[in-house]
């Protein structure tokens, strides 16, 4: 696992985004902080806020990466500091990585079954220095931007990409969105043409609003998407639909597919993702945990009919000796490199390359028992 | 009806025992019941009528604001948006070394001059090329036999280094084959597009007139296959419908090569063939038995033999416009279907025409179909008259067929065969050929029959065969 939390000393004493380089050997950019010591423990860097240093992780591995620096004292005084109290380097935007993402709220307004990152209370705004993040973001950088509910604040979010892609027209924006926020009033702004560069991964779970309901454990939930749907559409939004699979909802997939067909052509691609083993799924494991292996009927049933009606449709976090061949090709390589692995056998797999293998935390007699290398 | 929801238009037309198959705008569609026909007429839908007909978008309830953009959508996608140009079909010569009884193009000889691109010409593909808006390009080689001047085709290909997608086909006879022209082939980029008849005999009368040439061109048919593989190489057979191959040996000739998509394409009514071959106007019902048997035969052979799928390859695009909407850049079949917009055909002599059956056309002396020529453009008058007319939208029997939506409009079709565009929609060709191919297609989707979705399936593109691909109302 790639850590992206690093306990971190600071100068400074306020929260601030810089981007660590190696030594320096010509004129400093205005943004950078460069290597000024290293030792077994960690390295230390020096830039426009004063002093650094790193804890657990070689300079070399950090070369280019954009960090937001917590200090201990605006850590306490936020109480955001998920690392306990003490201060720390988040690494915002690793160089060289395709997975990174923007932890913009942890608050939440839907409370699924499966949620892979519990809500919490508290809000701390930090749009302001996530934007300076972004504006020192690799070209052609794709950033996710993650909650929580990002659209809980769905002006300063708006606003945030709106400056970024102006300034940055190479970058593009991946939002996960339960889709509870969105109205007509909306339509307008969402029609700018800088939102191509914004795709929505927008979770439904079923076709029957019941069912979705209990699922995300709001009342109306499904009522609420379907009004967003709409605004979404006529924006020309582009959206990722996703749907976890649950044993609830395993057996109304070909229902799903068939609503998706219908009501939800307009998506771009509609992604049916393998549970992953955190959260409060950890929990609740063997009740909602589906082996897909002995029950891909009703998955191969929802993806004919996509197929049919000519909507894309991929799997995600599904390992590709556990999906049979003529869907094979559909299962994406899905799972963020910081928190993938592969199982001993998987070195000797042809299709490692293209496969998600497991998440770090996926339990290994399940994973064991799955894994046959192609 | 019960209240608070709304139908939406449907166009219905028999299916055969007893039941009906409904169509709406957006293309969606099911068979229904007598007895929902009845229901539906006086008035009297059920509630799990309503739950169906709003599921599969055929109605919307009050205030379901997303059934109704999702309507809108359904229609809009239906409709062609045509790009900008990136489609360019090139002829670089008129020059032929065969002289088909068919043949679509009125060939000029060997040896004959003033029938070949000038270097000005070429100049202005150039340009045309260097001032192209988009970073893809297809281009497709016609003649004439466009190998004959192959210094042409490569200055061409050369000049497409800057597009990052390219495709190149070549449609050749096939009939002389030397390192220069291999050596153009062996781009992974090009395809090669050439014409087998069906057996040998076939194609000898039709085309070579000689079991020497014939043997020639077989043998060079291998040749490529063997060098490349069958992905690189496609072949359509023209059919004399009074005259038709035996469909197992034109099966098995096309399999012997590897080749899996026949494109099964009726003499078309152009150049010699409108001289030679005067039934060629009308198709008829003896070619549409054939297309029918022929289909027949490919899906028993599918299900006989799961290691390979043939397909035909036209019936295929209309199957796939019934479900699939707007993912075919097929430019024959699609509505509108505007012209002198995101493809043109270039002449030997630089004019310009909106399609090749226009070029043809133009040939044969039967009416000037060119929209202008490559150095001075084609925005012309002339071409935006002809394309206020390139739409199934608001023709008045279009507006009533149960299959509008998956249609297309083919105006060069129409003025080839009957002199002008306002012909009653029922009376040309083209309607009689596509009401004939989608009645099939849904007898086929309805029989429910093993065999025959495992085929449908395949042309789908699916990777399974769900065990219906048709839904059912009772």
């Amino acid at each position: 696992m790639i850590p992206l939390n690093l306990p971190a000393m600071a100068e400074a004493e306020r929260p601030f985004i810089t981007r660590v380089r190696g030594r320096r050997t010509g004129a400093a950019e205005p943004n950078e902080s460069y290597l000024v010591d290293e030792t077994p423990e960690g390295a230390t860097f020096a830039g426009p806020h004063g002093l650094i240093a790193i804890d657990g992780v070689a300079a070399s591995d950090l070369d280019g990466d954009v960090i937001l620096v917590q200090p201990l004292d605006a850590g306490r005084a936020e109480g955001t500091n998920g690392a306990g109290g003490a201060s720390r380097a988040e690494r915002v935007l690793r160089a060289g990585s395709p997975h990174n993402t923007l932890l913009v709220t942890e608050r939440c307004d839907q409370l699924c079954v499966m949620c892979s990152q519990p809500p919490k209370k508290t809000h701390v705004d930090r749009f302001g220095l996530f934007e300076q993040a972004c504006l020192l973001a690799e070209p052609g950088t794709l950033i996710g931007v993650s909650g929580g509910e990002p659209t809980l604040y769905k002006d300063a979010l708006c606003g945030m990409m709106e400056r970024v892609l102006t300034a940055r027209p190479d970058l593009e924006f991946h939002v996960l969105s339960n889709a509870q926020h969105f109205e007509r009033e909306d339509i307008e702004r969402l029609r700018n043409p800088l939102y191509r560069k914004v795709s929505w991964g927008v979770p439904l779970y079923a076709a029957e609003a019941a069912l979705h309901d209990r699922i995300v454990g709001k009342d109306g939930a499904f009522a609420r998407l379907e009004e967003s749907f709409a605004a979404l559409l006529m924006a020309g939004a582009r959206i990722e639909l996703r749907t976890v699979l649950l044993s609830s909802n395993l057996d109304a997939l070909p229902a799903l597919a068939r609503y998706v067909a219908v009501r939800l052509r307009f998506i771009e691609v509609w992604s049916i993702m393998q549970l992953e083993n955190t959260g409060f799924a950890k929990n609740r494991w063997p009740e909602l945990y589906v082996h897909h292996r002995d029950n891909f009927g009703p998955i191969a049933a929802a993806l004919d009919c996509t197929a049919m009606q000519g909507v894309p449709a991929q799997l995600f976090n599904f390992p590709r000796c556990t999906v049979p061949q003529p869907y094979r090709h559909l299962a994406a390589a899905s799972i963020s490199d910081w928190k993938r692995k592969y199982m001993p056998g998987c070195d000797d797999c042809r299709e490692k390359g293209q496969c998600c293998g497991f998440f770090e935390w996926h339990p290994d007699d399940d994973a064991l028992a799955g894994v046959s290398p192609l | 009806m019960s209240a608070g929801a709304a139908l939406l238009p449907m166009r219905a037309r028999p299916l055969g025992d007893g039941q009906v198959l409904i169509v709406g705008d957006a293309g969606r569609f099911f068979a229904g019941s007598v007895d929902f026909l009845d229901r539906l007429d006086e008035g009297a839908l059920s509630a799990p009528d309503m739950a169906f007909l709003a599921g599969e978008g055929h109605a919307i309830r009050e205030g379901d604001e997303l059934g109704a953009n999702a309507h809108a959508y359904g229609v809009a996608e239906r409709l062609t948006r045509a790009g900008p140009l990136d489609y360019l079909i090139l002829v670089p010569t008129l020059r032929c070394n065969l002289s088909c009884s068919y043949c679509q193009v009125s060939r000029a000889g060997l040896k004959q001059r003033g029938f070949d691109w000038s270097d000005e010409t070429l100049g202005a593909v150039f340009n045309l090329l260097d001032g192209l808006p988009g970073d893809r390009i297809k281009i497709e080689f016609q003649g004439g036999e466009p190998t004959l001047r192959p210094d042409l085709l490569r200055a061409v290909i050369a000049r497409c280094e800057r597009f990052d997608e390219t495709q190149f086909v070549v449609c050749t006879n096939l009939h002389e084959l030397n390192e220069e022209i291999l050596e153009l082939f062996d781009r992974p980029d090009l395809y090669i597009s050439t014409s087998l008849d069906g057996d040998a005999e076939t194609h000898n009368r039709n085309r070579t007139g000689s079991a020497v040439g014939t043997g020639q061109f077989l043998g060079n048919l291998r040749a490529v296959i063997d060098r490349y593989g069958p992905h690189k190489v496609s072949a359509l057979p023209t059919i004399d419908p009074a005259n038709p191959p035996d469909i197992g040996a034109l099966i098995d000739s096309y399999a012997g090569f590897g080749l899996d998509s026949i494109f099964l394409r009726p003499i078309n009514y152009q150049g010699f063939a409108r001289k030679r071959h005067k039934e060629s106007r009308e198709q008829g019902a003896a070619w549409r038995a054939y297309h029918e048997r022929f289909l027949r035969e490919i899906i028993a052979r599918n299900w006989a033999d799961r290691s390979r799928v043939l397909e035909e390859t036209y019936f295929s695009i209309c199957l796939r416009r019934v479900f699939q909407p707007g993912r075919d850049r097929h430019v024959d079949l699609r509505n509108p279907n505007p012209m002198g917009v995101d493809y043109v055909v270039i002449d030997h002599d630089g004019t310009v025409y909106p399609t090749d059956e226009a070029r043809m056309l133009s040939r044969s002396g039967v009416i000037d179909l060119s929209i202008g020529d490559v150095a001075t453009g084609w925005a012309t008058e002339k071409r935006d008259l002809l394309n206020l007319h390139a739409t199934n939208q608001f023709d008045p029997a279009c507006q009533r067929c149960t299959y509008q939506p998956y249609c297309g409009r083919d105006l060069v079709d129409d003025i080839a065969r009957y002199g002008r565009v306002d012909m009653p929609r029922l009376e040309t060709e083209f309607c009689r050929k596509h009401l004939h191919i989608y009645d099939f297609i849904f007898r086929l989707i309805y029989e429910e029959d093993e065999a025959t979705c495992y085929s449908l399936s395949r042309w789908l593109r699916l990777d399974g065969t769900p065990p219906a691909l048709g839904t059912r109302l009772a």
